[in-house]
C-alpha cells in the first residue's frame, strides 16, 4: 500500500467530465508531477486530494486512511486532512506579517509559543526568508511571496504538500531559479509532494515521476528520462519536448530494429527507414515515427554513407541564439531540425537529413 | 550613418525632469527592414519609440523618415503624431472595445475619408493577412489575446503607413502563444514589407524576429548588429550577459595573436589559466577584460583534454529533455555547461572543462 | 556587421523655467482648477469668517470673537444637540455596519437561496430618501398614530405602544437601515473580488470554516468595512431630515436641526449657524481625510491567479435563516415603509389605522395637479423645480466631471494634482454645512432666492460623485487606446469624439442618473437655500409635514419614491448589475 493511493477518481462539472477515472499511487517522500495541457483536469485532481472539491466517485487514501471514499461514504474536510497546499496566486494573507502567515497553521494546532517561534523561524530560514519575518506580505516580491507560501505549507509537517502551478506567476529567470531551489528543499525535507504544472521543462527538472494527463485521463507515468526517451503514444511524444511525427507503415523487424516506410504523397516514392520500437506489431501495421529535432543531422551535400537519409527543402529558419531551428519540407511533412552551430541557409535550399536508427521511435496507436 | 537609411534618428535626447531617459542616441534603418530596440526595463526604449511616433517631444535631435524630417529640434519642427503616417501596436493591444473588429480596422481609413468600397477591400485584405477573416464581425472583447493583437496589427498597417512601431506587443500573451506569434509577426512583416521598429526586453524575441538589433542600456546604445553578430560576438560584458546565457569571469589580455585573436588569463582559487580567445574591437594586451563563453560552447568530459586544464566538480545536473543543464565548480567560479542529455553527468563527478576557442571571447568590462 | 556606437555626449540642459511650464495642458488645467477651487473654497472660507463674527444683542451689528463657539460647546441647547449628533452617528454607524457586512457576506459568500433576486432590493434604500423613510416610520411606529402599534393593539390587545421611534433610538434605527447599503456596497465588491485561494489555503492549513471566516475573510475586508463605516458616520452627522421628522419635535435636537433654525426663520443667526457648521465640517472632513489617506490605500489589492472561481460556503439548513434575515431587512427598509405611506396617503385624515371605506386619491390631486387652483404650491412647485434642478444639475455636473477627470488622468500638468485634491474636498462636508457656506457667501448677490443658488450648491457638493464614476473608467481604459487613434491619423478632437467619449459612455450615463437621483431627493442643501417659489420636492414634503397633514405628506413622498424607483430601474439597465459594487 502506497502512501497516497487514488483509485478510480471521477469528477464532473455539469455535463463536463473534468477527471475521468484516475488511478495513481505516490510513495512516501516522492515528488510526483501531474503534467498536461490546460483544462485536462490536473487542478481538479489536486483539489480532490485536498478536499476542496467533492469527487463524484472514487477513493483517496492517505497513509492507509480513507480521506475520500464514495463507496464508504467518507469525506474529510480540508482542515481534517493535514495537508499543505501552495497556490499559483501565492495566496499569502496580506493582513499578516510573514511570521504570522507561517505560524498560522501552528497556532491552529495549539502548539506552545516557544514551539511556534522555533518551528516558524526554522521554516523561514529554510526558504531563506529569516530576515524578513516582520515584514508585511504586501511588501514582498513575487518570488518571496511564493517562498512564504511554501514555508506556510510545510511548517506544521503535513503528510503531503500539494502544489498548483506555484511558479507560473513568476518571470522566466526567477522561475528557473525557484525550480532548482524547490527541488533541493523537497529533497532536504523529504516531504511527499504532488505538483501540478503545464510546463514540461518544470516537470522534467523537478520530479521523481511524471504523470502525463490529457482530457481527464492518465496517458503515461514514468521518470523524466523514460517519459522523454520512450513516450508510449503520440500525445506524450509531442507534449514532452518537441517531436516530429510522421505516419507510416511497418515493413518488418530486423533484430533490434524496425523497418518502416513513410509515404510522401502523390507522385513521390515513399522513403524507407530503420528505427526502433513497435516490437510486437505485425507487418503492415500503421505506425507513427517520432524523432526529436536535436537527433536529426542536417547535411548540405548528400553524405556518402549515411543510411536513413531524407531529402527535403528548407522552408523556414529561426535563430534562437544557442541553436538554429530549421523547418524542412519533406513531402507533406514539415520536419523540425535543431542545429547547434550557426549556418547560413537559404529558403528553398535543398538539404539532406539523417538520423541513427535508435533515435527514431515507432509508436503504435 | 548612411544616407540610404529610410529612417534616421540623430543625436536624440529626451529628459524627464532631470532624468536623461534617452541620452543622445543615433541610428538608422534601411527600407523594409525589421529593427529591434532591446534592453532592460527603463533603458529608454519606449521613450525612443514615442519620440519617433511623435507622442513625446524630444529635447534635442532629429528624426527623418525618407527625405523629410518629422522632428528636428534645431529647426523647431515637430509634426503631430496623426500627420506622420506611422502605424503603432501597443502592449495592451489597445483594441477599442466599443467597436467590432471591422470597425476597428476601418477607422484609420475613415479618418482619411476613403470611399466605402475601397475601405471594405482594404479591411478585408488586412484581416486576411493577419488571419482574422472569420472574426470580422466579432466584438473586440470576444477575441483572445493573440487575436486582439492581430487585430491591432491589422489596424496599424491597413493605411499603409511609412513605418510600423511595436511596443512589446507580445508581452501580455502566455508563453506558447508568444512563441507562435513571434514567427507569425515576422512572417507578416516580411509579406507586407513595411519598415518596422520593435521594442522588447525579451532577448529571445529579438533574436528570432530582427534583421538588426540595437542593444540599449541607460539611454545609450551598447551595441548594434545582426542577431547572430550580437549573440556570437558581444562587445562588452553588458551585452554578453543580457543576450542569452554566458559564462563571464574577470581576466586580463596577456597576448595578441593578430587578426582579432589573443590570449586571456583568468585566475580562480590560486590557479591561473591562459586561454586562446577572440578579442573584441579595441582590446589590447594588458587590458582588463571579461572572458565570455556560451554554455553550449563549454565542454565537460570525464577524460582530460589537451590544452589548458580546468578541473572541476559537477554540482548540478538538471535534465531538460533535449539537454542537461550542468554547473561545474572550479574554485569560486561555476561553469554553466549545456551537455547532451545522453552524457548523463552526475552530481559529484570530477570533470575536465574545455572551451571552444572559436567561441571564446574576450569582451570589454 | 557589428558596430560599437558609444553615443557622443550631446550637450543639452534639462528643460527648465517658466517657458516649459507654460504649456497648453498646464494652462487649461490651471484655469479649470481655479474655477473649481473658487466654487469649493469660497463657501468654506466664508463659513470660517462668519463663524468668528458675533452678533450683538440688538441683532444689528457684529464684532470679531469666539462667542459663537462658546455657545456651541457651552450653551445648554446646542451642547445637547452636539451630544445627540455624536450618539446618533455612532449608533447608526454600528447598526449600518452590522447590517451591511452581514448582508454582503450572505449575498457574496454563501449559498443563501434567491440571493441574486434579493441583491437589487438590498440596494434600493441607497436610492430612496431617508427623510421619506423617517416619515414612513413615524407613521408605522410612533406611539399615537403608529400603524404597527395600533395593529398590535387590535390584534394582540397590547394596550401600551409597542414601538416608539420619536427619540434617538428611532433616528438610529431609520438612518441605520437606510445607510446600510453604503457599507454593503463597499464590502460586497471586496468579498467578490477576493482570491478564493486565500481562504482555500487557510482550510488546507487546518482552519475550519468559522475560523477561516473570522481570521482570514473578515480581516481581509476590514479596510472596506472601515471605509463604509466612515462614510456612514459622516453622512449621518450631516443628516437633517430624519432627526427633524422623528426626534426634534420631541425634544431631541441635533446639530443639523439647530443649524436649520439658525439659517431660516425668526430665530436666524447665520454667524452662530456658521460656527455650528464649522464644528460638524471639521469633524467630518477629518474622518474623510483618514479614510482617504490611511484606510483606502490599505485596501488589499487582490491578486487573482488563473482559475478564479468564487467558492460559496454551504450553510446547510441555516441558509433559510440567512434568507429570512435578508427578507426581513428588505421588509423593514423598503416594503413596510412604502406600503404604510401608500395607506396613509389614501386617507383624508390618518388616525393610525386603515379605514377601507374612506380610501381616496384626493391627496394626490392636492399635491400633483399643479394646474388645479386648489393644489398646494409648495408641493407642485417642488416637483417642477426638482426635475429642472435634477436634469440641469446632473448634466452640468457631468460635463464638469468629464473635464476634470480628463485633466486628472490624461494631462500631467501641475493642475492635475490640484484638481484631484479639490474634487475630494466637497465629499468631506455634509450638504447642510456646505449649504450654510453657500448661503453666507451669496446672500447679498442676485442669485440668492433663485434656482441658481440651489444649482450651485448641488453641483459643488455632488460633482465629485460623477467625477469618480468617470475616473474609475478612465483609469481602466488605457491611454494607449487614445494614442492608437492618434497614430491612426485622428486629431486630438476627433479622438475625443470618436474614442474617448464613447468609451466613457456607460460611466457618463451611470453617473448622470446617480446625480439625478441624488438631486431629486436632496433635502439638506435645499432646506437652507430655498425661498418661496424655489421649493424642491423634498422641501415640499417638509412643508406638507410641517404645515399640512400626514396623508398629504405621504402622497408627495410616494410620488417622489415612484420617481426614484423608476430611476433605479433605468440605472440598472444602463449601468449593469455590477456598476455600484465593482
Ligand atoms: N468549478 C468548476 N466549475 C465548472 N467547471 C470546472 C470547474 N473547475 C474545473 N472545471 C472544468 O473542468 C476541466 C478541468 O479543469 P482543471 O482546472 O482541473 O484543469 P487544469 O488541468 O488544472 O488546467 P490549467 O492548466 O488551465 O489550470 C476544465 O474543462 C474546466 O473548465
Ligand atoms: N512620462 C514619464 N514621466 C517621467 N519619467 C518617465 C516617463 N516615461 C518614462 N520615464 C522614465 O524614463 C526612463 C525610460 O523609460 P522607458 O519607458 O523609455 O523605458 P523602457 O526601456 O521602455 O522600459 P520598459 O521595458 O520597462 O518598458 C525610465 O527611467 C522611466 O522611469
Ligand atoms: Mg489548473
Ligand atoms: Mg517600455
Amino acid at each position: 500500500m502506497s502512501f497516497v493511493e487514488i483509485t478510480k477518481l471521477v469528477k464532473s462539472f455539469g455535463p463536463e467530465v473534468a477527471v475521468a477515472g484516475i488511478d495513481l499511487s505516490v510513495e512516501q517522500g516522492e515528488f510526483v508531477t501531474l503534467l498536461g495541457p490546460s483544462g485536462c483536469g490536473k487542478t481538479t485532481t489536486l483539489r480532490c486530494i485536498a478536499g476542496l472539491e467533492h469527487p463524484d466517485s472514487g477513493d483517496i487514501q492517505i497513509e492507509g486512511d480513507y480521506v475520500t471514499s464514495a463507496t464508504n461514504d467518507v469525506f474529510l474536510t480540508p482542515e481534517e486532512r493535514n495537508l499543505g497546499m501552495v497556490f499559483q496566486s501565492y495566496a499569502v494573507w496580506p493582513h499578516m506579517t510573514v511570521f504570522d502567515n507561517v505560524a498560522y497553521g501552528l497556532r491552529i494546532r495549539r502548539e506552545t509559543r516557544a514551539a511556534i517561534k522555533e518551528k516558524t523561524t526554522k521554516a523561514l530560514n529554510l526558504v531563506g526568508l529569516g530576515h524578513l519575518a516582520e515584514r508585511y506580505a504586501t511588501k514582498l516580491s513575487g518570488g518571496q511571496r511564493q517562498r512564504v507560501a511554501l514555508a506556510r505549507a510545510i511548517v506544521y509537517n503535513p503528510k503531503v504538500v500539494l502544489f498548483d502551478e506555484p511558479l507560473s506567476n513568476l518571470d522566466a529567470k526567477l522561475r528557473e531559479q525557484m525550480r532548482i531551489e524547490l527541488t533541493r528543499l523537497q529533497h532536504d525535507v523529504g516531504i511527499t509532494s504532488i505538483y501540478v504544472t503545464h510546463d514540461q521543462t518544470e516537470a522534467l527538472v523537478m520530479s521523481d515521476r511524471v504523470v502525463v494527463m490529457d482530457k481527464g485521463v492518465i496517458q503515461q507515468i514514468g521518470d523524466p528520462e523514460t517519459i522523454y526517451a520512450e513516450p508510449t503514444n503520440a500525445f506524450v511524444a509531442n507534449f514532452i519536448g518537441v517531436a516530429n511525427l510522421m505516419e507510416g507503415k511497418l515493413l518488418g523487424h530486423d533484430g533490434e530494429l524496425t523497418e518502416i516506410e513513410i509515404p510522401l504523397g502523390d507522385g513521390s516514392a515513399p522513403i524507407r527507414l530503420r528505427a526502433t520500437g513497435a516490437e510486437g506489431a505485425p507487418v503492415d501495421a500503421k505506425i507513427i515515427l517520432s524523432i526529436r529535432p536535436e537527433d536529426i543531422l542536417l547535411h548540405l551535400e548528400k553524405p556518402a554513407d549515411a543510411s536513413n537519409l531524407i531529402e527535403g527543402e528548407v522552408i523556414d529558419t529561426v535563430y534562437l541564439g544557442n541553436f538554429l531551428d530549421c523547418q524542412v519540407q519533406v513531402g507533406p511533412h514539415e520536419v523540425g531540425v535543431q542545429i547547434d552551430h550557426f549556418e547560413e541557409l537559404d529558403l528553398g535550399q535543398k538539404v539532406y537529413l539523417s538520423f541513427t536508427p535508435d533515435h527514431g521511435l515507432c509508436l503504435t496507436e | 550613418m548612411t544616407d540610404n537609411n529610410y529612417l534616421q534618428v540623430d543625436y536624440l535626447v529626451k529628459y524627464f525632469g532631470d532624468d536623461r531617459a534617452v541620452d543622445g542616441i543615433s541610428f538608422g534603418i534601411p527600407e523594409g527592414k525589421f529593427l529591434t530596440l532591446l534592453g532592460p526595463s527603463g533603458c529608454g526604449k519606449t521613450t525612443t519609440l514615442m519620440c519617433i511616433a511623435g507622442l513625446h517631444k524630444p529635447d534635442a535631435g532629429e528624426i527623418r523618415i525618407g527625405a523629410d524630417p518629422v522632428t528636428s529640434m534645431e529647426k523647431s519642427i515637430n509634426i503631430a503624431p496623426e500627420k506622420r503616417n506611422i502605424g503603432m501596436v501597443f502592449q495592451s493591444y489597445a483594441i477599442w472595445p466599443h467597436m467590432d473588429v471591422t470597425q476597428n480596422v476601418a477607422y484609420p481609413l475613415e479618418i482619411r475619408n476613403m470611399a466605402q468600397s475601397e475601405i471594405d477591400d482594404r479591411v478585408a485584405e488586412a484581416l486576411k493577412i493577419v488571419g482574422l477573416t472569420d472574426m470580422a464581425d466579432k466584438n473586440a472583447t470576444q477575441l483572445s489575446g493573440g487575436q486582439q493583437q492581430r487585430a491591432a496589427l491589422a489596424r496599424a498597417m491597413v493605411f499603409r503607413p511609412r513605418l510600423l512601431l511595436f511596443d512589446e506587443p507580445l508581452s501580455n500573451l502566455d508563453l506558447k502563444l508568444r512563441e507562435q506569434m513571434r514567427v507569425e509577426l515576422k512572417r507578416i512583416q516580411h509579406e507586407i514589407g513595411i519598415t518596422s521598429i520593435y521594442v522588447t526586453h525579451d532577448q529571445a524575441e529579438a533574436l528570432v524576429m530582427s534583421d538588426e538589433i540595437i542593444v540599449m542600456s541607460k539611454g545609450n546604445i551598447e551595441q548594434s548588429g545582426g542577431p547572430h553578430a550580437i549573440y556570437a560576438r558581444p562587445v562588452n560584458k553588458f551585452v554578453s550577459d543580457f543576450i542569452g546565457v554566458a559564462n563571464l569571469t574577470e581576466g586580463r589580455i596577456v597576448g595578441n595573436g593578430g587578426a582579432g585573436t589573443g590570449t586571456i588569463e583568468i585566475a580562480q582559487g590560486g590557479e591561473d589559466v591562459q586561454l586562446p580567445c577572440l578579442l573584441a574591437d579595441g582590446l589590447a594586451e594588458g587590458d582588463d577584460a571579461y572572458l565570455s563563453v556560451r554554455p553550449e560552447n563549454v565542454n565537460a568530459s570525464r577524460k582530460p583534454v589537451d590544452g589548458p586544464r580546468i578541473e572541476g566538480e559537477v554540482i548540478q545536473s538538471v535534465f531538460l529533455g533535449n539537454c542537461l543543464d550542468c554547473r561545474v565548480k572550479w574554485g569560486e567560479f561555476e561553469w554553466k555547461v549545456l551537455a547532451h542529455s545522453r552524457e548523463r553527468l552526475r552530481v559529484g563527478e570530477k570533470v575536465y572543462v574545455s572551451l571552444d576557442p572559436d567561441h571564446t571571447l574576450a569582451v570589454k568590462p | 556587421m557589428t558596430t560599437d556606437t558609444a553615443s557622443p555626449h550631446i550637450d543639452v540642459a534639462p528643460p527648465r523655467g517658466w517657458r516649459t511650464w507654460f504649456t497648453q495642458e498646464n494652462l487649461i488645467t490651471t484655469v479649470v482648477g481655479i474655477i473649481v477651487a473658487v466654487a469649493v473654497f469660497l463657501p468654506l472660507i466664508a463659513l470660517v469668517i462668519n463663524s468668528f463674527l458675533v452678533l450683538d444683542d440688538l441683532g444689528f451689528d457684529t464684532e470679531w470673537g469666539l462667542q459663537n463657539y462658546r455657545e456651541v460647546f457651552q450653551g445648554r441647547v446646542i451642547r445637547k444637540a452636539l451630544v445627540n449628533t455624536a450618539l446618533i452617528s455612532t449608533g447608526c454607524t454600528i447598526l449600518a455596519t452590522l447590517l451591511g457586512v452581514s448582508l454582503a457576506w450572505v449575498n457574496a459568500r454563501t449559498n443563501c437561496p434567491f440571493r441574486e433576486q434579493l441583491e437589487p432590493f438590498n440596494l434600493i434604500p441607497f436610492f430612496l430618501s431617508p427623510f421619506v423613510g423617517a416619515i414612513a416610520w413615524h407613521n408605522l411606529a410612533s406611539p399615537k398614530v403608529g400603524l404597527l402599534n395600533n395593529m398590535a393593539k387590535s390584534i394582540f390587545g397590547i394596550s401600551f405602544p409597542l414601538f416608539n421611534v420619536n427619540n434617538l433610538w428611532g433616528v438610529i434605527w431609520v438612518t441605520g437601515i437606510f445607510f446600510a447599503p453604503l457599507v454593503y456596497l463597499f464590502v460586497v465588491g471586496s468579498l467578490r473580488r477576493m482570491d478564493p485561494s486565500l481562504e482555500d489555503s487557510a482550510r488546507t492549513t487546518g482552519a475550519g470554516l468559522l475560523r477561516t471566516t473570522m481570521t482570514i475573510t473578515l480581516p481581509l475586508v476590514t479596510p472596506a468595512i472601515l471605509s463604509g463605516a466612515i462614510i456612514v458616520f459622516v453622512t449621518t452627522a450631516g443628516e437633517f431630515g430624519v432627526p427633524f421628522k422623528l426626534s426634534a419635535p420631541f425634544g431631541w435636537e441635533t446639530l443639523t436641526t439647530q443649524i436649520f433654525t439658525k439659517a431660516v426663520g425668526d430665530d436666524a443667526n447665520h454667524y452662530l449657524g456658521a460656527a455650528m457648521s464649522m464644528v460638524v465640517g471639521v469633524v467630518t472632513a477629518f474622518f474623510i481625510w483618514i479614510q482617504h489617506r490611511i484606510i483606502a490605500p490599505r485596501a488589499y489589492t487582490t491578486v487573482t491567479g488563473k482559475g478564479f472561481r468564487p467558492n460559496l460556503i454551504d450553510l446547510g439548513g441555516w441558509k433559510w435563516l440567512a434568507f429570512g434575515y435578508n427578507v426581513f431587512y428588505v421588509c423593514v427598509a423598503v416594503i413596510l415603509p412604502i406600503i404604510c405611506l401608500l395607506f396613509v396617503s389614501l386617507h383624508k385624515i390618518w388616525s393610525g389605522s386603515v379605514i377601507w371605506s374612506e380610501l381616496t386619491f384626493w391627496n394626490y390631486q392636492k399635491v400633483l395637479f399643479f394646474w388645479w387652483p386648489e393644489s398646494i404650491d409648495a408641493a407642485t412647485n417642488g416637483i417642477i423645480n426638482s426635475f429642472i434642478l435634477a436634469f440641469g444639475g446632473a448634466s452640468i455636473a457631468m460635463v464638469l466631471a468629464i473635464i476634470v477627470s480628463y485633466m486628472i488622468h490624461r494631462t500631467k500638468g501641475f493642475g492635475s494634482k490640484m484638481l484631484d485634491f479639490l474634487s475630494v474636498i466637497p465629499i468631506g462636508f455634509p450638504g447642510i454645512v456646505l449649504a450654510m457656506g453657500v448661503l453666507v457667501t451669496y446672500i447679498k448677490t442676485p442669485i440668492y432666492a433663485t434656482l441658481w443658488i440651489l444649482l450651485l450648491g448641488y453641483i459643488t457638493r455632488f460633482f465629485p460623485y460623477g467625477q469618480r464614476n468617470i475616473s474609475s473608467i478612465m483609469m481602466a481604459v488605457s491611454e494607449e487606446l487614445d494614442q492608437s487613434s492618434r497614430m491612426a491619423g485622428a486629431s486630438w478632437l476627433t479622438t475625443l469624439r470618436r474614442i474617448t467619449i464613447p468609451l466613457l459612455k456607460p460611466g457618463i450615463f451611470a453617473g448622470w442618473i446617480l446625480l439625478f437621483v441624488i438631486f431629486l431627493r436632496e433635502l439638506s442643501i435645499s432646506i437652507i437655500l430655498y425661498s418661496v417659489g424655489t421649493e424642491t420636492l423634498s422641501v415640499g414634503v417638509y412643508y406638507l409635514s410641517n404645515f399640512e397633514n400626514e396623508p398629504m405628506t405621504a402622497a408627495l413622498s410616494i410620488a417622489q419614491t415612484v420617481a426614484l424607483l423608476i430611476c433605479v430601474v433605468i440605472f440598472r439597465k444602463v449601468a449593469g448589475k455590477e456598476a455600484l459594487t465593482a
